[in-house]
């Protein structure tokens, strides 16, 4: 076998390298070959270029510790390992640093003698490490992806990240920096990238459900060898990531149909209580006590409710707040939760952490959002939620505050009007107004512009910039058509009402 | 104290002769006081610390011992054949050449001379005398005396003649010491390596005392480190005295070779216990005495691990 060229960070990157630290010198010592010995008089007399390893501890005497350092550096060693050379004297580092020669301290001689061995001459004895190490992962249940990752990383002694090419979406075991995270290719199956001192494998996920993702192993200092194991490593380890990711999707589905139930149960109570409801809520992790701060996302356009919520979900574990939200008719209801009353810049804050999300969201997804008021106890909860089914109804339409409202900051008067916008009254109205709508809206602009301006003729005229026997024949039309008293004040309302939902 | 004691000597100036100008079938005496040397300087000794101790090796031998020489040519013991002085001749010859810490190691036992008796103080004017030809026993039994003294007190050593010291010691000594004096009070503030030079040494180094550590094992042995003026690092092994010198991990000098440390402003001679951290410190190498050399017995008795200390022997 032909040996390869070590260097010191790629043992020490090592995960089973008994316990290897730097004393004196540098990561960039290199060798050729390992000598492990018992003491100093054993080894070769020509040690130019390899790594002495000494299995026996290094002496408290100070004038001993000198002349090691003075014997391996005369037999031409660069570098020497073994146990307790942490103990090394000041003077002994200085002795060391003053003849070039490295010192390790290194817990289990023989574990570190095996790594070089891994390292130089048995790349495949490293591969079989690092899936042995991968399969033994898989022993240990997993509660999602992250944990998975946590498990791979733990067993395989780096980092473990899984990024798509926005950026690092999971990680374990470590941090994977931006600058070697831009290096990573994702047009090929198998990527190494290198910045710096770090590195880092990557294959590509074949998940049926997203793409472009790829599984990253990284770490400082790693030699061809380790990233060539480490390649293997991940090969193994892919499909199983990408299974999980399947897993957690369907799992997220059915736990979103499950909330997404409950919650309409929850709702259709209105306020009042049931036992069976409650005990659902809290198998849910759902508490009705404490203050509550609803809030709907709903789609302004075709927007998958699902897709939506997952987006909406990863915003809110990164606010820290007890959080909740489930799909919900064509958007996403939640809430946010505390045990006490919050003072009013925690609100704010709260407040303005969803204005956040929301804006983020927006990047994805055609959205409004709407926000309630912090509310107390289950049927608060229940009418903050109302809030902010409300609030995001009028936000919709509400470009000017960027499809964001909160229901604090509308007046009576427009969230009565809101109320028009709902599900039973907009049939209602179109009902009623029907047989207004046929010429291009006309007659119902029209109408609607004399009831604005409480029934004068010449005031609508003006506003319509029309001649005010138009106006007046086209009254009188609709009048007819519709056959109700415009001068019954009930029916006058009702009819503003059902003109204001349609004409919206 | 001896140089007040042999001021008030009758015998100035004091004869001292050679080993070989005597008649060698002289019976001939040898002194020292042993134990803690500070204690001495706490407890004054008498004016005649050593009458009851010659007495009884006397009145063991049988006869009267007419020569004296020192039991250890190193600091206040090399003085102390001279307060004998006009009553005894003094014979210029020492029993160590250099400053050891046991009575076991003086030339007469490593050579294993029969016929050696020992007499000490065992305090409030008592004596004690022992015979064996057993180096250890003379060692064990005289330091129990002597701590049963209070810690410090005075040994004679007889049973030897002058011609034993011939062979079995080491002569002119004297003449080595009065020389080294001389030569140290003449030149004692020049540059190191001159210093070194005229005292017919060699400069081990100097430097600052960067650390003083106690061994793990043994509490007398002391490691001290100096931050030598080139960046160099120097290692002094010390017990109760100068064992060793290294200069980064290189074993430079060691016992039986003599180790002088003087203090690098003042030039004052150092014992171990001043090496004090962040002095400024020259250390010269001495020759040591012959005798050690010429066999691997007497070697044996003096190097570094005679105490146990490894590694510290210079290959010969």
């Amino acid at each position: 076998m032909t040996a390869e060229q070590l260097t010191l960070e790629a043992l020490l990157a090592h995960p089973a390298n008994g316990g290897l630290r730097m004393i004196v010198g540098s990561g960039s010592t290199v060798w050729d070959q390992a000598v492990v010995e018992q003491d100093e008089p054993g080894l070769p007399s020509s040690g130019r270029g390899q790594l002495a390893i000494l299995t026996t501890a290094l002496s408290s005497a100070p004038w001993q510790q000198d002349a090691l350092m003075r014997r391996v550096h005369e037999r031409g060693f660069p570098i020497v390992a073994l146990p307790r050379a942490e103990r090394l004297s000041a003077g002994a580092r200085q002795i060391a640093e003053r003849l070039g020669l490295a010192v390790l301290d290194v817990d289990r001689p023989i574990d570190l003698t095996k790594a070089c061995w891994e390292l130089s001459e048995a790349g495949d004895a490293l591969t079989l490490r690092y899936v042995r190490r991968v399969a033994q992962s898989f022993a240990y249940s997993a509660e999602d992806l992250a944990g998975l990752l946590r498990h791979l990383a733990g067993n395989v002694g780096h980092g473990l990240a899984v990024v798509d090419a926005s950026g690092v979406l999971h990680e374990a075991g470590g941090h994977l920096e931006d600058s070697l995270r831009k290096d990573i290719r994702f047009d090929a199956w198998l990527d190494v990238a290198r910045s710096g001192s770090s590195s880092a494998v990557s294959v590509r996920i074949e998940s049926p459900t997203h793409t472009g993702l790829r599984l990253v192993l990284f770490g400082q200092g790693l030699s061809s060898a380790q990233l060539r194991a480490l390649s293997a490593a991940a090969e193994i380890a892919m499909p199983a990531i990408a299974a999980r990711i399947l897993i957690d999707d369907v799992a997220a589905v059915n736990d979103a149909a499950a909330s997404s139930g409950l919650l309409r149960d929850f709702l259709d109570l209105r306020g009042g209580s049931d036992p069976e409801v409650e005990r659902r809520m809290l198998e849910h992790g759902w508490k009705t006590a404490g203050y509550h701060l609803g809030f709907r996302v709903i789609g302004r356009g075709r927007v998958d409710p699902f897709q939506l919520l997952r987006h909406v979900a990863q915003g809110l574990g990164r606010l820290g707040t007890d959080s909740h939200a489930t799909t919900s008719g064509r958007g996403v209801t939640g809430w946010l939760s505390f045990p006490d009353m919050p003072p009013p810049n925690q609100v704010e804050k709260a407040v303005s952490a969803l204005r956040e999300l929301h804006t983020q969201t927006r990047r994805s997804f055609n959205i409004a959002t709407g926000v309630g008021s912090m509310q107390h106890g289950s049927p608060g909860l229940a009418s903050t939620l109302g809030e902010a089914a409300d609030a995001a109804r009028i936000a919709a339409d509400r470009a000017s505050t960027g499809w964001f409202l909160r229901v604090d900051s509308l007046g009576l008067d427009q969230l009565l009007l809101a109320w028009t916008g709902s599900d039973t009254f907009i049939p209602a109205a179109e009902s009623l107004l029907a047989s207004l709508r046929k010429d291009r809206n006309e007659l119902l602009t029209t109408l609607s512009a004399y009831l604005d301006h409480e029934s004068n003729i010449v005031a609508t005229a003006t506003a319509l910039n029309l001649h005010r026997n138009t106006v007046a024949t086209r009254i009188h039309r609709a009048q007819e058509i519709l056959g109700i008293d415009f001068s019954d004040p009930e029916s006058r309302l009702a009819l503003h009402l059902a003109c204001r939902a349609l004409l919206r | 104290m001896l140089e007040l004691m042999l001021g008030r000597s009758r015998g100035w100036p004091i004869a001292i002769a050679g080993p070989e100008e005597l008649d060698p079938t002289t019976p001939c005496l040898a002194a020292a006081f042993v134990g803690s040397t500070i204690l001495l300087g706490e407890r004054l000794p008498g004016d005649a610390p050593f009458e009851p101790l010659v007495h009884a090796v006397e009145r063991w031998l049988g006869i009267r011992v007419p020569a004296v020489c020192s039991l250890e040519g190193g600091g206040l013991n090399g003085l102390v054949p001279l307060t004998f002085a006009p009553d005894r001749i003094v014979v210029d010859a020492d029993c160590t050449g250099r400053a050891v810490p046991g009575l076991d190691q003086i030339s007469l036992f490593v050579d294993r001379l029969p016929g050696i008796v020992a007499a000490c103080d065992t305090g409030a004017g008592g004596a004690m005398l022992v015979s064996t030809d057993r180096a250890i026993d003379a060692e064990r039994v005289i330091r129990s005396a002597i701590i049963q003294a209070g810690g410090a007190g005075g040994a004679v050593f007889a049973g030897f003649t002058v011609g034993d010291l011939i062979e079995h010691a080491i002569p002119g000594h004297l003449d080595v010491a009065l020389r080294l004096g001389s030569a140290y009070l003449s030149s004692a503030h020049w540059p190191p390596a001159a210093l070194a030079g005229a005292l017919g040494g060699r400069l081990l180094g100097h430097g600052r005392i960067t650390s003083v550590d106690t061994d793990d094992r043994d509490p007398f042995v002391r490691t001290v480190e100096l931050a030598g003026v080139n960046g160099e690092v120097h290692r002094i092994v010390s017990r109760t005295e100068t064992l060793a010198f290294m200069t980064d991990g290189r074993l430079e000098a060691s016992a039986p070779t003599v180790i002088a440390l003087l203090d690098a402003v003042s030039r004052e001679i150092l014992e171990v216990t001043d090496l004090t951290l962040a002095r400024h410190i020259v250390a010269i190498e001495l020759p040591g005495p012959a005798w050690w050399h010429a066999s691997p017995h007497r070697l044996r008795r003096v190097q570094p691990s005679a105490y146990g200390l490894t590694e510290l022997d210079a290959i010969t």
